[in-house]
This record gives C-alpha cells, sequence and structure tokens, in this order.
C-alpha cells in the first residue's frame, strides 16, 4: 500500500521550476531516499508533501489525502525533521519533548528514554539556544522520534551529528522501518544512503531522473556513487 | 574592493527588504515618503502660524535626529532581532569572520551603506515632495534645500550616534552607558546658549563656526566608532545551567484556554516571554513614545496660543495603540520554525500571543496608565481612560494580529500593509483624541461619543479576531 503519491507535482518559483512534473510513490515499511545535489529540489519536495508548501500543479498525497488542503488530517500522523536545527531558544530538551507529547497528546512515558538515547538528560537545565548545533539536531531527532508516528519525513539528519549518534540513529530508523514504519529521507550523504535505503530516487534539477531499489544496484555492480555521478554530471 | 562590497551590501539591503515585504510594497514608500514631503511644506504655513517659525525648524530638526537614530538603532541592534526571527541569517558584514577583512573596515562600510541607503529611499524622496510643495506655496525653493541640508546633518548626527553607542554595546552594557552620557553632557555644553544643532544656529543666525561644529559632530562620532570596533570583543558568560522545568506547570495552568489556544503552545510563548526577559525591554519601549508624547505636550503649551493638556483619556488612546508594539514583541521573541514540525496552525500561534497579550502583558499599559493619571491629579479620568486604553489596545492589537500575523515588523515594511494599518488606526485614533481634549466642555455628551466610539471598535476586533483563522490557516510558518 502507498503512503506517498506525488502526480505529475511542480513547483515555480517566480522564474525558477524547483520541481518539474514529478511523479512518485513510497509504499509502507519502505525506506526511501531522496538524493540529489543542493538544490535540486529535495526540499522543496519533502516541504510540499508536509503541507508546508503549496504545489503549482499536479497534486501530492500522503496516506491517501491531499497534502494541500488537508492538513488538519495529515499532520498528527506525520513527523518531521527540518533541514535546519530550530528547536525552541527558550526551552530545555524535555520542556521541548514535554510540548511535543503534549500538542500530539502522546503519552509522556518516553520522554526520559529519548533524552538519554541522545545523550541529552546531562542538559537538564539548559536552554536550547545554548546547546551546539549537534545538540539541537539531537532535539530535532527526538522531537520526531518521540511523536510515534508510523510516517517520518526527515531532511539532511544526520548532519552535525556525531559517528556515534549517528550510527544509533541509523540503527533506530531500522528497527523503526522493520516494524511497519515508513521513512522518507532526504540526503547528499550518499554512504547513508546506501546503508539504509531500500529505494531511492536521484532528482537533479528539479526532475526525477533515476528511481531505484539498492538491491538492484548492488546486482549491477555499481555504487550509488557512481550512478550519482553520472546522473549529476 | 571597498566600492564593490558597499555595492553589494546595498543590493543586500534591498534584497533583505524586499523579502520582508512585496517588491512592490517596498519600491512604493518612497513614494509615501514623496508625499509626506509634500505635505509637510502645503502644511507649513499653517504650523509655523501655531508654532512660531523657530519652534517649527527646531522640531523639524530634532526629528531628524530622531529619524537617524532610529534607521541607526536598526541597523547596528537588528542583527540579534534577524536571527531570532529567521534563525541564522548571514550578511556580509559578517564576512570578516571568514574572509581576510578587518571587521573596523566592514563595520565602517556597513555604516556608509546604512546612509546611502536611507539618503536614497527616504532623504531624496522627502526632498523631492518637498520642493513640488514649494511649488505650490510661498517657500523659496533655494531657502528650502539649504533647510534639507542642514536637516540632513541633523539625521547624519542620529545615526553616526547609533553607530558610536553599538561600538560600545560590544564592549559591555556600562561602557555603552559612560559613552552616551559623556557624549551628551559633551554635546549640551558645546551647543549650550544656542539652537539644538550647530546647523539650524547657522541656518537662522548664519554662524559659520557653529555649522562646522554641527558637521564636525557626526564625523568625530563615526570616527570614534571606527576606532573603537576591534577584532576581538569580549562575550558575556552563557547560562549554561539553572532553568527550572516550567512547561507542565504552565500547561496545567492554562489548561482553561483551550477555547482560545492550545495550553501547551501558550505555555511555551509564556516561557519565552519570561526567560528572554522581554517585559523589561517591553516595559522600557512604552518609555521612548510616551517621553515623546510628553515632549510634546510641553512643546504644544510652550507653542500654542491656546492651552492645550493631554489628558488620561489621551493617553488612554496612545497606549492603547501602543499595544500593537506589545504584540510586535511577542513576534520578536523566537524563530517559529520548530512549529512547523507540528500539528498546529499559524492560527494557533497567534491566538496564543493574543491570550498573553490580554493576560500577561496588561501591567505594562496599567502602570503607566496608573502613573500618568496620578501624576496629572486626573485619578477620577483612570476608569474611563482604562476603558479607552483596553478597547482601543485590543482593537488595534487585534488587528495588527489578523493583518501582520506572526511578522508584524517586516508586514509593516510592505507600503500597502502600512497604508492600511494606517487608515484602520488612524481615523478613530484621531477621533478620540478630539474627544478627550474636549471632556471638560461637555462631558455628558462626550462619554457618550465615547461610549459609541468604543462599542464600534469592539465589533471590529471581535470581527478582526475572528478572521485571523481565515487568514492564517494553512499558511506555512516560513
Amino acid at each position: 500500500m502507498s503512503v506517498i503519491n506525488c502526480n505529475n507535482l511542480s513547483k515555480r518559483y517566480d522564474e525558477i521550476e524547483a520541481l518539474k512534473k514529478v511523479v512518485l510513490e513510497v509504499n509502507e515499511g519502505e525506506f526511501f531516499g531522496l538524493l540529489g545535489p543542493n538544490g535540486a529540489g529535495k526540499t522543496t519536495l519533502l516541504k510540499i508533501l508536509t503541507c508546508q508548501l503549496k504545489s503549482t500543479e499536479g497534486n501530492a498525497e500522503v496516506f491517501g489525502l491531499d497534502t494541500s488542503n488537508e492538513f488538519t488530517s495529515i499532520k498528527p500522523r506525520i513527523s518531521i525533521v527540518p533541514e535546519q536545527e530550530s528547536p525552541p531558544s527558550f526551552l530545555t530538551p524535555r520542556e521541548v519533548l514535554e510540548l511535543v507529547v503534549s500538542i500530539r497528546d502522546i503519552g509522556k512515558k518516553n520522554i526520559d528514554y529519548w533524552l538519554e538515547f541522545f545523550e541529552l538528560d546531562s542538559m537538564e537545565g539548559r536552554v536550547c539556544r545554548n546547546l551546539s548545533r549537534g545538540q539541537k539536531q539531537k532535539v530535532m531527532l527526538a522531537s520526531a522520534f518521540i511523536s510515534e508516528t508510523k510516517l517520518m519525513f526527515l531532511d539532511e539528519p544526520f548532519i552535525n551529528l556525531d559517528p556515534l549518534v549517528q550510527s544509533k540513529v541509523r540503527e533506530w530508523l531500522m528497527e523503526y522501518v522493520k516494524t511497519g514504519g515508513t521513512v522518507f529521507i532526504n540526503t547528499h550523504l550518499l554512504e547513508n544512503a546506501e546503508r539504509l535505503c531500500d529505494r531511492a530516487a536521484i532528482i537533479h534539477k528539479g526532475k526525477i531522473q533515476s528511481l531505484f531499489t539498492l538491491k538492484d544496484l548492488k546486482k549491477q555492480d555499481l555504487t550509488l556513487e557512481e550512478l550519482f555521478h553520472e546522473i549529476v554530471k | 574592493m571597498n566600492k564593490l562590497i558597499l555595492f553589494r551590501m546595498l543590493q543586500e539591503e534591498i534584497r533583505l527588504n524586499t523579502s520582508f515585504a512585496s517588491g512592490k510594497g517596498f519600491f512604493s514608500f518612497p513614494i509615501l515618503v514623496l508625499i509626506s514631503g509634500l505635505l509637510a511644506v502645503l502644511f507649513s504655513d499653517a504650523m509655523i502660524e501655531d508654532m512660531g517659525y523657530k519652534d517649527y525648524l527646531q522640531i523639524l530638526h530634532i526629528s531628524a535626529i530622531f529619524y537617524g537614530l532610529f534607521a541607526g538603532s536598526l541597523a547596528f541592534f537588528g542583527n540579534e532581532f534577524l536571527e531570532r526571527i529567521f534563525g541564522y541569517f548571514g550578511l556580509i558584514i559578517g564576512l570578516s569572520a571568514t574572509q581576510p577583512i578587518t571587521q573596523r573596515k566592514i563595520t565602517l562600510l556597513y555604516f556608509l551603506k546604512e546612509i546611502i541607503f536611507y539618503t536614497l529611499f527616504t532623504m531624496i524622496p522627502a526632498l523631492i515632495g518637498a520642493i513640488i510643495g514649494s511649488y505650490y506655496t510661498d517657500i523659496n525653493p533655494v531657502h528650502l534645500l539649504i533647510f534639507s541640508f542642514t536637516l540632513y546633518i541633523s539625521f547624519c548626527t542620529g545615526i553616526s550616534f547609533a553607530y558610536y553607542i553599538s561600538s560600545f554595546y560590544r564592549i559591555s552594557t556600562s561602557y555603552t552607558v559612560m559613552a552616551a552620557s559623556t557624549f551628551l553632557i559633551f554635546y549640551s555644553a558645546l551647543f549650550y546658549g544656542n539652537e539644538i544643532t550647530g546647523s539650524l544656529d547657522w541656518y537662522l543666525e548664519g554662524t559659520m563656526n557653529l555649522l562646522l561644529l554641527g558637521l564636525a559632530v557626526p564625523i568625530v562620532l563615526s570616527l570614534i566608532a571606527t576606532i573603537n570596533i576591534k577584532e576581538h570583543n569580549m562575550s558575556g558568560s552563557i547560562n549554561l545551567i539553572g532553568y527550572k522545568n516550567r512547561f507542565e506547570e504552565y500547561n496545567q495552568k492554562y489548561s482553561w484556554a483551550k477555547r482560545m489556544s492550545i495550553p501547551g503552545i501558550i505555555a511555551k510563548e509564556r516561557i519565552d516571554l519570561e526567560r528572554s526577559k522581554t517585559g523589561t525591554k517591553m516595559f522600557f519601549s512604552f518609555l521612548f513614545p510616551l517621553g515623546f508624547l510628553t515632549f510634546m505636550n510641553w512643546f504644544l503649551d510652550k507653542g500654542l496660543p491656546i492651552q492645550i493638556d493631554f489628558n488620561t483619556i489621551f493617553y488612554g488612546v496612545m497606549i492603547g495603540f501602543f499595544g500593537t508594539m506589545l504584540y510586535s514583541w511577542l513576534n520578536s521573541i523566537d524563530t517559529p520554525h520548530f512549529y512547523s514540525t507540528l500539528p498546529i496552525q499559524v492560527s494557533d500561534i497567534i491566538r496564543a500571543r493574543l491570550f498573553l497579550f490580554g493576560t500577561i502583558t496588561w501591567w505594562i499599559p496599567l502602570i503607566f496608565m496608573t502613573l500618568i493619571s496620578y501624576m496629572s491629579n486626573e485619578l477620577n479620568l483612570l476608569p474611563i481612560g482604562l476603558i479607552v486604553m483596553v478597547t482601543v489596545g485590543v482593537y488595534i492589537v487585534n488587528y495588527t494580529a489578523m493583518s501582520t500575523g506572526l511578522k508584524t515588523n517586516s508586514a509593516l515594511f510592505d507600503a500597502f500593509v502600512f497604508i492600511k494599518f494606517f487608515l484602520i488606526s488612524v481615523p478613530p485614533m484621531i477621533a478620540m483624541t478630539i474627544l478627550s481634549l474636549a471632556i471638560n466642555h461637555k462631558p455628558s455628551t462626550i462619554l457618550v461619543a465615547l461610549s459609541i466610539i468604543c462599542g464600534i471598535l469592539s465589533l471590529l476586533s471581535l470581527i478582526f479576531y475572528k478572521r485571523i483563522d481565515l487568514k492564517w490557516n494553512n499558511e506555512s510558518f516560513d
């Protein structure tokens, strides 16, 4: 069953065509990667799928609901880690998680677990504006992971994370997908995509240039980096 | 290279402003300024007749200094504001961190850019408007040009004073206070017994020495500021530990307000307000306009042949209007980007901030109103003044929230938004001001008229409030 559907999706900013007739389908329980160079249209597509931006043409559906007008039905069912780490400046990490569970109306039982998972428990009493960029990114990830949604959108989630935390996050995400969750990840870190994704697409100049499974790629004895270079050159 | 950096900084400034407002809105602003210049000249005869020639010119000079000060404050103290609203905001002025250019040089170029920008976008349009206006009056265009030159020096004094202060602010607050006090004492001693600025004295009395002194002031100020900028600045310590967890407490406390907004958001916004110490900033931001009003009161008393006293009801109107500032402050505490990850809408945040405006920040206007009525021996007018203040405040803040959403400051840069705001806010304020000034003549009639206006404003407030959802639902937090 598909959870994400894009039908001839286009987005134009004045003269710039950020997305050109994107056709895409992501299935439930899939780890899907959207890869591409800077400015390829990855974040624009993610913003449309997460109801933050409206398309110019075509439509996008998440859980069969139109992202342009079903905001209230879609948003509670998805979690997002945006490109820019921007947790509330004047809240402590614990308070941020309390805010998230309060708004999403879910139990508080996991707050301690996630603070510990991201080693944020030692940050008690410290507001987010005084955290490092990596620590802020951890707060953003914890806010998404605690949300207990079935679909997760991650925009460059590994940026600023140290290798140990990256590895922990990767393991958790793989477990999440195994238990039925779906991940849509935007990244240009090909190594992470290669380790995590079942299927991926390479987007360049607003167009999906290639859509493939990582297994098929391996069968063809091709690395993701080689394919990426071939397409983006 | 300097010319290129300066040019790029100007481009950056224009792009920054057009990103706040629409391009059309931004480029229409000089037209508004031109019209203001035209009107100022057309009505100058009437103003001179009322106030007297010298006093009128003096107030124009004071306004030019304050305008320069305002522009300079935005430029040199606006970075923190931009970062709060937009998150990281990279400007050319930050280049010295990564490129082989000194902070001193890039800050001086930034200062020059500010002067050029405000000259091109406000001073020149105002001058053109004034020259057009002079065609319809008896004012000699040559005299007008010379006077405009003296005004320009006052503007430069204001903006260079902001530059001077900012260079000390980089070091410490106590240095800032000392530097400001030293300059004010020095300036007062320099022009003691003369007009408020050297250039005005020259214009009125022909004293060339004072013109040169007046010209020297902004040059010396900017020179001191430039020399004062060092490559490494002292930075205050970061408050690492110590905040008590407050979220749950406030979340519970505001559970009764769930019909207005989401309690969790109100709790978050309340914590922001406390920890950012914005309440103190709000309090002090009331002092400046109220000080200006008190000055105007004194000035009109001095200049006008008839006695006009701004009473408590008048201050109620004004303080109510300043509610816009409170709402604007609430919008500038933190970036709203995090909210885009949650299942909430822009209108939820707007309503949470309106809730805080009504329940948490009310003490600021109340303190000022009580003080003013006590000092004017008008405690009997305080209840009416408070009703007027609340009505005007709720009206203007609801309109501001409905029309500008979460970006009040930047939205008002758009000439179209600004004109609408002006048309919505000024007519009722003028009506209420006239009524308040006439309260002693026919109290019962005036009270009835005030009640009617308050009723209409309350009704409009309700309409504006209802329209918030309509306008801001489905809008993004970007």
